[in-house]
């Protein structure tokens, strides 16, 4: 296999607590106001372990994965990084954070920035690397994801599957050892999603940990360890991709997964 | 009446000096103006008292014409005992200070609601981004936001800026002899209006062009990323 050497591996971040797991996720509650959002989420991630996060629109994916590097602040339950508790204390999520990298739906990418500029801006002010050293990171990382020849060009000159690549090759420029994605190839045209979606199956092979909000499900099963089927806040039903897809064992995942495939 | 190029030539040292005055009271309002609206453009994006305090301020200053706050600032301060009887009163006596300050507020005020429409404009996820990749708040805010802000506020800075170049000449009305005041004291020598005001606004039409060219440079450069799309 060709593609598994294409992305090394990053190094993974070992720490005291049981080192299989990645993120540990007890009773997690999580309210916008009154409305709540997610109720009672158990999830455990292992180090390695790709996890891939469907259900219905506003069942709380997005916040479950925001929750997990402190975009949205949890309100109770507990949230473990590589043994690292997040509490709402800032030195806890800096310490969380880089251990994650997140893509998002729509980039995200700097507008006013170069391609090379969006990889190397956190090199430099997070990481504080000399500019030739974190300039060396970033090609390495743009080569890998296919848009080397893109390093001098803007956002706005790159198609949306480029953009989302970039996106890519910026997270794993701090060599996070998990990987978020939410919903990466939902904004892309047909031909775009092929190329975002090589792009991770190839990272899923190199041992890093992986979440991810998606609706590809043919994506799903080819590169899942585990699927987890959310529904207005809750885990309705998890399992291995096999299982998942072809003995559902709820009412509410088999309804949903005929609607998707 | 028409316009005398002799006269003009010949009142030329004194416009000049005025536009020295102009500039003297310009630059330092500009400089002052823009580090008061920051955190005033700040507070005003946050919640309960200190966005409450930031709005009356951005109303006030822009509320109150400068005149009269520049007379406000010159005589009327130096009525209060505060002021008359302590250090405070050499320091509000000197005309170009009150011109500072006086000044100041008011583009302070103006420059606040500037920056704060220009932070808006930044979209929340670009910041995300950033955040989730590990910058503090103060990078992504000095780093990434207040530069994405300044992109998109160029045009309505540059409306501030020749509005406020225009308005220095209130601080006639503080005794300072300013570009404007200039041409009014040659007026009053020589009894032709025409000659020395018409001079006068050529170079206040000169000063605003250059800044607009300053401006489209500026434009240039920082939004490169627009122009090639
Ligand atoms: N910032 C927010 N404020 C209020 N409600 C929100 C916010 N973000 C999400 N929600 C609500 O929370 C629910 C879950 O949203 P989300 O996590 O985005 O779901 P998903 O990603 O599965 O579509 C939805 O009902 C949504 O309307
Ligand atoms: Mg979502």
């Amino acid at each position: 296999m060709n593609a598994v050497t294409q992305i090394a591996v990053p190094s993974p971040v070992r720490r005291e607590t049981p080192a299989a797991v990645a993120i540990s996720i007890r009773k997690l509650n999580k309210f916008y106001g009154g409305f709540q959002a997610l109720r009672d989420i158990d999830l455990e991630v292992g180090q390695g372990e790709i996890v891939i996060l469907c259900g219905p629109s506003g069942s709380g994916k997005s916040s479950l994965i925001r929750c997990i590097n402190h975009l949205e602040q949890h309100n109770s339950g507990t949230i473990r990084v590589n043994g690292t508790e997040l509490t709402h204390k800032a030195s806890d999520v800096a310490q969380v954070r880089r251990q994650l990298g997140m893509v998002f739906q729509g980039f995200n990418l700097f507008p006013h920035m170069t391609v090379l500029a969006n990889c190397t801006f956190a090199l430099r002010l997070a990481l504080r690397l000399p500019a030739a050293e974190a300039n060396d990171i970033a090609r390495e990382y743009l080569a890998r994801v296919n848009v080397q020849d893109q390093a001098a060009k803007y956002p706005s000159e790159l198609s949306g599957g480029q953009q989302q690549r970039v996106a890519i090759a910026r997270a794993l420029c701090l060599k996070p050892s998990i990987m978020l994605f939410d919903e990466p190839t939902s904004a892309l045209d047909p031909e775009s999603v092929g190329s975002v979606l090589r792009i991770m199956e190839d990272l899923a092979a190199t041992g890093i940990t992986m979440v991810c909000v998606t609706h590809e499900m043919g994506f799903a099963r080819r590169v899942a360890d585990r699927c987890v089927f959310m529904e207005k806040g809750e885990i309705v039903e998890e399992g291995t991709s096999d299982r998942f897809f072809s003995a559902p064992s709820t009412a509410r995942l088999k309804a949903f997964l005929q609607q998707v495939l | 009446m028409h316009y005398d190029p002799v006269l003009a030539w010949e009142s030329m040292p004194t416009l000049l000096a005025g536009t020295a005055t102009t500039f003297a009271v310009l630059l330092p309002v500009l400089v002052l103006g823009l580090l008061l609206a920051l955190p005033v453009a700040l507070m005003r994006l946050e919640r309960g008292g200190k966005a409450v305090f930031a709005a009356s301020y951005i109303a006030f200053f822009r509320g109150v014409p400068s005149l009269v706050l520049l007379y406000l600032v010159y005589s009327g301060l130096p009525q209060l005992s505060v002021v008359r009887d302590t250090f405070l009163w050499t320091v509000f006596s000197n005309a170009y200070f009150c011109a500072w300050v006086g000044l100041t507020l008011t583009h302070s005020g103006y420059m606040a609601e500037i920056i704060r429409g220009g932070l808006a404009a930044v979209p929340p996820g670009v910041v995300e981004a950033a955040t989730a990749l590990g910058l503090s708040p103060r990078q992504a805010l000095f780093r990434l936001r207040l530069p994405m802000a300044a992109r998109y506020v160029l045009k309505a800075y540059q409306n501030e800026l020749l509005i406020m170049v225009k308005s220095t000449s209130a601080v006639s009305a503080i005794t300072l002899v300013d570009l404007t005041a200039a041409a009014n004291t040659v007026f009053d020598y020589t009894y032709d209006p025409f000659t020395p005001l018409v001079t006068a606004a050529a170079i206040y039409w000169c000063i605003v062009n250059i800044m607009r060219i300053g401006f489209t440079m500026a434009d240039r450069k920082l939004n490169r990323h627009l122009a090639r799309g």
